[in-house]
């Protein structure tokens, strides 16, 4: 599969806008503009279960089995594409 | 950033348990009165979060044992089993073990942790793929993580979310480790593994299971819940700990595999560590005896299982899925479980505390462990307390 990270990072963006809807309609103070560079963790305050999570959502979203030892270089929804992208290759 | 500065974030996650409120993770127990019940801050409290499953840590035949074979053997061994040399009660207890599960083969470890570290460790290469339970413990975790594998988590108890990670790894499936537990520490749940097994067949992959809370409390032998549910024989890899219903401390794993004896030549946490103690090793052979003597400790300890669960159903709290010797209580948020916790400490009962990220999800949870050895008015008492502290 050819795929770029460009491809999937918006289908990432949406996926975590639907994971967090339940959350910012609860406090819409939180809701977050998410963009290639927002972080995760310090950006949407993910915390170590919902990443895992998370993770397991995209898994299925995108037919792909994603090596847990590679999350230790994600950091950003960007980052998540790139290892998501060669998951895929 | 300085090597120690990262303590500073520790130090402050320790003091907001802390406070006014006495810390759940520096609880001493002052003196041990009996295997359900201690001196906890001058005050006889029971002990509901042990693990002590089938109550034989004050076992009269386990404590002879250990006295026979601390006084015959002395107090250590001193060394590694490798280095050193096994003594005659570590190979015995081998044996013993494997004609437990009807298996040829079987491996004693220092620890349950280092059984699991060890197994995974000797199994798995970094060409391989390991499918692991999201709630695995991280015994497991850490085990796969120092294997090299690449590790691919399936949801927690999910056939259907495994036969997904199987069916996307293709071919390499057929080279590739499951790894589930029995019974789940926190939840108190129990893995489908008919259903694991069946998908373990059909993609030809290997199945190890983590027995560790489940020895001793599910089966007609109490093998654990791989007996309970049939698929004993089709399990390739099954580890288990001393620790809980033998009431010492060490780990095994047991196999039909013949490459299991050959671990002792590859499996570092097997290799580099020394061997259990032979008061320790005596005191698990006559416990593992005393698991098959006396199976009415199982039924004493589901007695008591379902007479807390069924306590707390009725008090309204939200349970584990199941009822089983663990029974967990969620809080929700950490403060309140933390104030729940600390008034059933005052109340004269003990029990874990789970908080993120050690509870399976973000929630927190009260924790209790049932013992065959807890009287009917004791799990009474511990009702009483959690009706007290809401």
């Amino acid at each position: 599969m050819n795929t770029a990270p460009d491809d999937i990072e918006p289908r990432i963006i949406a996926l975590l806008t639907r994971y967090l809807e339940p959350r910012w309609t609860a406090d819409p103070s939180s809701r977050v503009t998410i963009s290639g560079d927002t972080g995760l963790t310090s950006d949407l305050t993910l915390d170590s279960f919902q990443v895992m999570e998370f993770l397991m959502e995209l898994e299925d979203d995108l037919d792909i089995a994603i090596d847990m030892n590679r999350l230790s270089d994600v950091h950003t929804v960007r980052d998540l594409a790139t290892v998501a992208v060669q998951q895929t290759a | 950033m300085p090597l120690l500065d990262k303590f500073q974030a520790v130090a402050a996650i320790r003091a907001g348990l802390g406070g006014d409120h006495n810390d759940p993770t520096g609880v001493v127990i002052e003196e041990i009165l009996s295997a359900t019940e201690g001196r906890v801050a001058g005050r006889r409290t029971i002990l509901a979060g042990t693990n002590n499953y089938l109550g034989l840590t004050f076992d009269p035949a386990c404590i002879d044992a250990g006295k026979r074979a601390l006084e015959a053997q002395g107090t250590g061994t001193t060394g590694s089993r490798m280095a050193n040399g096994s003594f005659a009660d570590h190979t015995a207890l081998e044996r013993e073990l494997a004609a437990f599960y009807d298996l040829p083969y079987g491996l004693v470890f220092s620890t349950g942790y280092a059984a699991n570290l060890a197994v995974l460790a000797a199994l798995l290469e970094p060409a391989d793929a390991v499918l692991l339970d999201a709630d695995a413990h991280a015994s497991l975790y850490d085990g796969c993580r120092m294997s090299g594998a690449e590790i691919f988590r399936f949801k927690h108890n999910d056939p259907d979310s495994l036969e997904k990670r199987l069916r996307r790894l293709g071919e390499r499936s057929a080279n590739a480790l499951i790894v589930t537990e029995g019974l789940y520490s926190v939840l108190g749940d129990t893995a489908p593994l008919a259903e694991f097994v069946s998908l373990k067949e059909q993609y030809g992959a290997l199945l190890m299971v983590d027995e560790a809370h489940s020895l001793g409390v599910y089966g007609d032998r109490g093998r654990g819940v791989a007996e309970a549910r049939g698929v004993l024989d089709q399990v390739d890899f099954t580890v288990g700990t001393f620790s809980k219903s033998l009431g010492a401390m060490g780990g095994f794993c047991v196999s039909p595999h013949p490459e299991l004896d050959l671990f002792r030549y590859v499996a570092r946490p097997f290799i580099f560590t020394a061997s259990g103690s032979p008061a320790t090793i005596a005191t698990v052979r006559e416990a593992l005896r005393q698991l098959q003597a006396q199976p009415q400790l199982r039924e004493n300890l589901w007695r008591n299982a379902h007479r807390l669960y069924d306590g707390l159903q009725s008090l309204g709290h939200q349970l584990g899925p199941e009822p089983s010797p663990v029974v967990a209580v969620r809080i929700g948020a950490r403060d309140d479980a933390l104030r729940f916790w600390n008034r059933l400490l005052e109340a004269g009962v003990y029990v874990n505390l789970m908080v993120p990220p050690a509870s399976p999800d973000s929630h927190s949870y009260l924790r209790c462990s049932v013992s065959a050895a807890h009287t009917p008015q004791q799990i009474d008492a511990v009702l009483e307390a959690f009706r007290g502290a809401a």
